[in-house]
């Protein structure tokens, strides 16, 4: 049943609250700011478009957006025919001089490298989970994939991440 | 030496479920402690390795998003998704209005009552009306009365605008012909009704054949004479008896045969004056025989003048109406009567469903080809997409 709620205020605020995380969903996936600002662009525009078919017993619309901007994303993906490339943005802090500030730079340098380590599908679910901020169940919708099974994806993925995150620690300090 | 926080995740596959719910909680904030800090943690150390969106781009997609809502339709011109309930109640007025279309639909066999009225002669048409310049005339005893009452000469004809044309001063014949249609069980009993009928209205059934043949039909043949002047209401009474499917109407101007009738009784009656009077002149026996013979003979012209004018007096004010009456299978759909027009709006969703019935044997293994495509269209495009995440 079509949500009659989601009107033009409705997307407005969805796009002023979602459209930063989209984008950084899409570029840490993609790679790529040329092709993520495409892709958010197009998430917005196939949503308004198709805001009149959203069923919010289905879905959150974030959720809605999210899958809308992970086709495509995964559309953008399979046309260029390459992997991305994990281009992140360094740390930007303000005061890189104080123990903490350095200790948290350390710290992120640490999870882009174990970001990386990952596999494509599990990388996507990380950035899914945490630039979507999704639940479990919103996760499983945009996956098409049951909740269970999503959190047993995630799950692994963050149990891989751990892992890549203290191998790169014992690394670092052997 | 960094230390990188990051909480621990149970193994065991029974504790997944409370591991995801306390991830769950660290992320939303309703968790507290090392654990959940860390998950925060490290969701912001994720969030915070993607460049941000530039300004420039930040700004275009804000002006994109606002100069669609610009140009979109007017809102005043926006046509808003009608609910459920009101196209379900657009659609039952929708199939009311067909059933009462149906019911009074102008196109059906036979005539419309409240149009025919107008299709007849008026009952006062089939007397002479006297003109302003006409000269009356006697009548002859015998031949008024079967002129009807208001005929001598004295009526007005008031000629029907959709009925045969009369002429005021003329005298007129009408007829008509009326095709009844019924079921064929109904053929005597619509014939029994119209006899009543005519002689209800003064008149009487000159002749009548009915033949009925059990389920294969039937039909009757009357043919009726009846007061001119009750002829457009006896019509009118016809129709509510059985659906009219055909009608006809016929006007004779008899005037001249009248007059020619009228003039020769004159002439008879003023030649036995005549004779009268030399009769009463007479003086030989001779003349007076003579006299006596052309008397007895113009005795005999007189009556057959009367008899003559009485015959033409008679066409002009009886109406002679031949009704067919036809036993048909498809009549009982014929007519404007609630029953009539309850069958006639279950034909039609008879033929509607039928119609329809026929549609959906076309479209609806179309339909679920269509369908059958459209999902492995999607499930064949979600694997591709998969398959991206797989090549890694």
């Amino acid at each position: 049943m079509p949500t009659p709620s989601f009107d033009e205020a409705a997307f407005n605020g969805l796009f002023h609250e979602c459209s930063r995380d989209v984008h950084a969903y899409a570029i840490s996936l993609l790679g790529d700011r040329a092709a993520a600002e495409d892709v958010t662009a197009l998430a917005f525009e196939r949503l308004y478009r198709s805001r009149r078919r959203l069923d919010r017993r289905r879905g959150t619309a974030r959720a809605w957006l999210f899958a809308i901007a992970r086709n495509a994303a995964l559309d953008e993906l399979r046309r260029r025919r390459r992997q991305p490339s994990v281009e992140l943005e360094g740390e930007r802090l303000g005061d890189p001089g104080s123990d903490e500030a350095f200790e948290r730079v350390e710290q992120r340098a640490t999870v882009r490298q174990a970001l990386a380590s990952l596999s494509l599908r599990e990388r996507e679910l990380v950035l899914l989970k945490f630039h979507g901020q999704l639940s479990h169940a919103e996760l499983a919708k945009v996956l098409a994939i049951s909740e269970s099974n999503a959190g047993t994806r995630l799950h692994r993925a963050l149990a891989h991440l751990r892992e890549q995150c203290l191998e790169l620690d014992r690394q670092e300090v052997a | 030496m960094r230390i990188v926080h990051f909480p621990t995740a149970h193994d065991d596959d029974g504790a997944e479920q409370a591991w995801l719910q306390q991830l769950e909680s660290a992320l939303d904030g309703d968790a507290q402690g090392p654990a959940a800090e860390s998950w925060r943690e490290l969701r912001d150390d994720v969030r915070s390795l993607a460049p941000a969106m530039s300004a420039d781009f930040e700004r275009e997609l804000s002006e994109r998003i606002l100069e669609r809502d610009r140009a979109r339709v007017p809102r005043k011109l926006r046509l808003t998704r009608p609910s459920r309930p009101a196209i379900a109640t657009a659609f039952s007025v929708a199939v009311v209005a067909l059933v009462a279309l149906v019911a009074v639909a102008p196109w059906r066999g036979g005539h419309a009552p409240e149009a025919e009225p107008a299709q007849h002669v008026s009952s006062g048409a089939l007397v002479r009306a006297p003109s302003a310049t006409a000269t009356p005339t006697p009548t002859p005893k015998g031949s008024a009365q079967a002129a009807g009452e208001a005929s001598p000469a004295g009526a007005a004809v008031a000629p029907s605008s959709n009925g045969p044309a009369a002429a005021l001063g003329r005298i007129q014949q009408l007829g008509a012909s009326v095709t009844l249609a019924v079921t064929p069980a109904n053929v005597q009993e619509t014939s029994n009704r119209v006899s009543r009928l005519v002689v209800r209205d003064g008149g009487f059934v000159q002749s009548s054949h009915v033949q009925v043949q059990q389920g294969r039909g039937g039909e009757a043949t009357l043919t009726l004479r009846l007061p001119s002047e009750k002829l457009s209401a006896a019509l009118a009474s016809l129709e509510q008896i059985a659906p009219v499917r055909e009608e006809s109407q016929s006007l004779q101007d008899i005037t001249n045969t009248y007059d020619a009738a009228r003039q020769r009784l004159r002439d008879v009656e003023a030649e036995r004056q005549a004779l009268l009077r030399a009769l009463a002149k007479a003086t030989t026996e001779g003349e007076i025989d003579s006299l006596r013979e052309r008397l007895a003979q113009s005795r005999g012209a007189l009556a057959g003048a009367h008899s003559a004018l009485e015959v033409v007096s008679r066409r002009a004010s009886t109406a002679e109406v031949e009704v067919t009456v036809l036993g048909d299978a498809h009549a009982a759909g014929e007519g404007l009567t609630l029953h009539r027009g309850l069958h006639d709006a279950g034909r039609v969703l008879t033929v509607t469903l039928v119609v329809l019935l026929i549609a959906a044997a076309a479209l609806v293994p179309l339909a679920l080809l269509l369908l059958g495509l459209t999902a492995a269209v999607r499930v064949w495009r979600r694997r591709r997409r998969e398959q991206v995440l797989g090549t890694s």
